[in-house]
């Protein structure tokens, strides 16, 4: 088979949803009915072994899902990989990775419920990364179904073009089969769970109805053909027409198909994996690009070409019994067992051991992965959001740039049982998020987590207890602050000491400035040797020394450069002690007149709420210290982007839930350290004071 | 130079004697012309000169994208900054920063009412006391002078000067005689001043045609310099 054709027989898709939409039961019929689980069982348990895909007990809980897991299905001598995806917006590192890892979507909601403000959000970042997307709507059995409904909700609050390609043959407890308007037959779903499809004419009393929502499905579709027009006026529209231009319009995100069914009863679940082969884009139509490092990340765009030298994302990491499974999407060229392979943020080569095909619960060892698939490696050593490529290129596929955490938390496990649990999670966690780190803090021998916010670090002490049942006790979360200073200031100071033995000797002269770019840099402009070449490393040593408590309010101190000028030596007395001291006394001294100041983190914070909330949201962030940078409105929603300190964030998501309903929702990223108002520094600098005492 | 200085030396000073000591509060001036002449990058000066003497500015954008407006900001910034020479241009640049703010509203959905109430919740909940407005991109083609008038009586409300660009379309003459744009003659009565932007031999020349009730000068002596599009003597 030619590389196209095998491409066009793959899809890589996300199956997004709010809440109790019925994702998880829906996926667990779409595996059934590819054959790849004997027995359905039902989400919540009443068999007691839990629906398939739903891996993670957290998930259950809250509802949303925090790991993306894969599984591959046959249909239709088509494969589909289910990836599943984080339907929360906090998460940025998980979701970017999820997807950017599928090609399309299927979007369920109730037929109830309708659009809900979490598909609104769900819908929101499948517009952000261009991801096609059909409707399923689902639950057509519960009381108050109403697919008619939800269209105009798709159409009203989420700004789609949906197009209804079937309508359901009657609802709520009577939901017997859909009437399917591209082919014009009614279909039945038979047998104990549904998977004997049966075809049969459509009942007379829909058939007005029908064909009405036939002419209003061709209308919307022929918009992207011509030769469906035409074809239409001449009343020779065919099902093959009908079905290439859903698809254009749907790839191009310019049309969305509607299809429904009730997946609880096992109604509709088949036509919907039908659509997803007929109308969801193959890997080849989608386009995607890689970093390439050896030129200044300038971006390039893979070509889902065998011969292409490989390019893969490990895009998530699992603990299994046999060791750690790396799961990758392959992008450009093939891999294959043994092939050597290059992880461009280690620099380490690794050779291709084992590769295997997940399916729910089982899996398939395979040989070769190429472009379009999804496949996992054991053994291998890597974090998430490695790339691997194949020796010689050096490109990557997510940003290596790694802020520095700003929030850190105290961790104390409860009992010893909970130590080593602990630990492996620990160890886990920094693995697969890079702006996850821990540490152990030498003065007060806590373990230190540290993460990019409140809810980031929520999220892993969840996971501690639930994966790992590491119980924990936390201290209050902590802003990162650091100490600057703001203005030259000079230093000429001699240390010594003289009291019996050996003395002490050392005389630095120099200045220290404010640094615009990086934390530190040393200048030694020493001339004529008056401070000998073996003691300017102590100079410098000794320099860094005083940079890590800043006498503020004991912080790291940041973007300074110590400029060393001169100095004075003692022939018996100096000595590398002597210099370190005598650098470190000069550079608190010279600090206290170089109008020092403290920082602190400065989040970019991008709220999302219905237009009527704007006032409130605004005053939300103006309470806390926020700068209002700008708003964007549309019909029903509006967008406001602040910049607001860290130190004031702690309980906002609570806070704007009740302000705006649960309607809005927000997303928050480090931006910048900036100087705190001289009333926040002053109450930092006595709290300082307080915990010395 | 330090930052009064260059208020004072702006060539916004000569606009502002040229129409009886500035807009005023409470009052609409309207810059117009046909697209692709620099009303957004004069609108933009207008507003940095606001901002440079520390009055608060809301930019009101119907069409362009909030990142497109910010960098108008940032070139302008950046070619006053170097011209003049500007001392400790990065403490003026985060003051500027904290000064203003930018709404922008998609051109379908902005209906006049819904718009105001927005703004007036930044005024009110965002705590941000503007000075003056500038509205960017509003479509006066599609609009009422009723539409024209609600953002004057919030003008006056929010004791607002306001300042909006009008995009002229059409092929056969733009203005009348007396150089005033016929697209903007029914909102005569709800613009205060109205200045016109045109191609004269090799720049760009302000035309001030309405001026409150005196008599209009016409041509200004101030012009859009080609390569920076600002306004300059």
């Amino acid at each position: 088979m030619q590389m196209n054709d095998r491409l066009e027989k793959k899809r890589n898709i996300g199956i997004s949803a709010h809440i109790d939409s019925g994702k998880t039961t829906l996926t667990e019929r779409m595996l059934f009915y590819a054959k790849k689980i004997r027995r359905i069982h039902e989400v919540k348990g009443r068999d007691g072994v839990g629906a398939t895909m739903d891996s993670m007990e957290l998930e259950k809980e809250r509802g949303i899902t925090i790991t993306s897991a894969a599984t591959s299905i046959h249909w239709i001598d088509h494969v589909i990989n289910i990836i599943d995806t984080p339907g929360h917006v906090d998460f940025t590192i998980e979701v970017e990775r999820s997807l950017r890892v599928l090609d399309s979507a299927v979007l369920v909601l109730c037929s109830v419920g309708g659009v809900q403000s979490q598909t609104i959000t769900v819908d929101r970042q499948l517009k952000r990364y261009n991801v096609p997307l059909i409707v399923f709507i689902n639950k057509l059995d519960r009381i108050g179904a109403n697919p008619f409904q939800v269209m105009e909700q798709l159409k009203d609050r989420l700004g789609h073009n949906p197009v209804l390609t079937q309508i359901p043959i009657g609802l709520e407890n009577k939901l017997e089969g859909l009437v399917d308007l591209v082919s014009m037959r009614a279909v039945y779903f038979d047998g104990d769970d549904g998977e004997k499809v049966r075809q049969e004419d459509i009942p007379s009393h829909l058939r007005d109805e029908a064909i009405q929502r036939r002419e209003d499905m061709l209308d919307a579709v022929s918009l992207f053909s011509d030769e469906l027009t035409e074809a239409i006026l001449e009343g020779e529209e065919t099902e093959a027409l009908i079905v290439e231009a859903i698809r254009k319009g749907t790839v191009s995100r310019k049309l969305t198909p509607v299809l429904m069914g009730s997946a609880y009863r096992n109604k509709g679940v088949q036509p919907l994996l039908d659509a997803v082969v007929r109308y969801l884009p193959n890997p080849g139509e989608v386009m995607n690009y890689a970093l390439d490092l050896d030129k200044d990340g300038r971006e390039i765009e893979l070509v889902p070409d065998l011969k292409e030298p490989s390019v893969a994302l490990a895009f998530k990491l699992e603990d299994g019994p046999y060791g750690q499974l790396t799961y990758i999407r392959v992008y450009q060229g093939e891999i294959t067992k043994g092939d050597k392979l290059l992880n461009t943020r280690s620099g380490e080569e690794f050779r291709v051991g084992r590769l295997v095909k997940m399916h729910a619960d089982t899996m398939e060892d395979i040989v070769q992965a190429e472009s379009g698939d999804i496949a996992a490696l054991f053994g291998i050593d890597c974090q998430s959001g490695d790339t691997f490529v194949s020796p010689g290129l050096n490109y990557a596929l997510t940003s290596i740039f790694v802020p520095d955490p700003v929030i850190s938390l105290a961790v104390k496990p409860k009992d010893s049982h909970s130590a080593n649990n602990l630990a492996k999670a620990l160890n886990r966690f920094a693995k697969e998020d890079p702006t996850f780190k821990t540490h152990i803090d030498p003065e007060s021998k806590q373990t230190i987590i540290q993460g990019m916010g409140e809810l980031h670090l929520d999220i892993y002490l969840e996971r501690m207890k639930r994966e790992y049942r590491a119980e924990v006790e936390t201290g209050k979360p902590q802003v990162a602050y650091r100490e600057a200073i703001s203005r030259m200031a000079e230093f000429d100071y001699t240390h010594r000491k003289q009291t019996g033995g050996a003395g002490q000797y050392g005389r630095v002269i120099g200045h220290i400035e404010p640094l615009n770019e990086g934390a530190y840099e040393f200048v030694n402009n020493v001339k004529g040797g008056n401070i000998p070449r073996e003691f300017i490393p102590s100079c410098d040593k000794g320099f860094q020394k005083a940079l890590e408590k800043g006498p503020l309010i004991g912080s790291p101190i940041t973007a300074v450069r110590v400029v060393l000028i001169d100095g004075q030596a003692h022939a018996v007395d100096s000595s590398d002690l002597a210099f370190q001291t005598a650098a470190r006394v000069a550079f608190e001294k010279a600090y206290r007149q170089a109008q020092p100041v403290i920082l602190e983190p400065v989040m970019k914070l991008s709220v999302e709420s219905p237009s009527e909330f704007v006032g409130s949201v605004f005053s939300s962030i103006i309470q806390r210290r926020g700068i209002i940078i700008s708003s964007t409105e549309d019909r029903r929603f509006a967008r406001v982007d602040a910049e607001v300190p860290l130190g004031e964030m702690f309980g906002y998501a609570t806070m704007l839930r009740s302000l705006t309903q649960g309607k809005a929702e927000f997303t928050m990223e480090f931006l910048k350290y900036s100087k705190v108002p001289v009333d926040i520094a002053e109450i930092l600098k006595a709290e300082y004071h307080d915990s010395l005492r | 130079m330090i930052k009064k200085e260059l208020i004072q030396r702006s060539p916004l000073r000569i606009l502002e004697k040229a129409i009886h000591g500035g807009l005023g509060k409470g009052n609409i001036g309207v810059l117009a012309s046909r697209k692709g002449i620099g009303k957004t990058a004069c609108l933009v000066h207008i507003a940095t000169d606001k901002l440079f003497q520390g009055r608060p500015v809301i930019h009101v954008s119907y069409a362009s994208r909030v990142d497109y407006i910010i960098g108008w900001y940032e070139d302008i910034f950046k070619e006053i900054a170097q011209k003049r020479q500007l001392e400790s241009a990065l403490d003026v640049h985060d003051e500027i920063i904290k000064n203003r703010v930018i709404m922008n509203f998609k051109q379908d959905a902005a209906r006049t009412d819904q718009v105001l109430k927005s703004i007036e919740a930044m005024i009110d909940c965002g705590n941000f006391a503007a000075d003056a407005m500038i509205v960017d991109g509003f479509a006066f083609a599609e609009s009422t002078p009723e539409d024209l008038q609600k953002f004057k009586d919030f003008a006056r409300r929010a004791n607002l000067e306001v300042w909006f660009s009008a995009s002229l379309k059409g092929a056969g003459p733009l203005f009348d005689d007396q150089g005033i744009p016929n697209e903007l003659k029914v909102f005569m009565n709800q613009i205060d001043v109205c200045i016109t932007l045109g191609f004269k031999e090799t720049h760009i020349r302000l035309s001030l045609v309405k001026d409150f009730d005196f008599p209009p000068p016409g041509d200004l002596d101030i012009k859009l310099d080609p390569k920076s599009l600002l306004i300059s003597e």
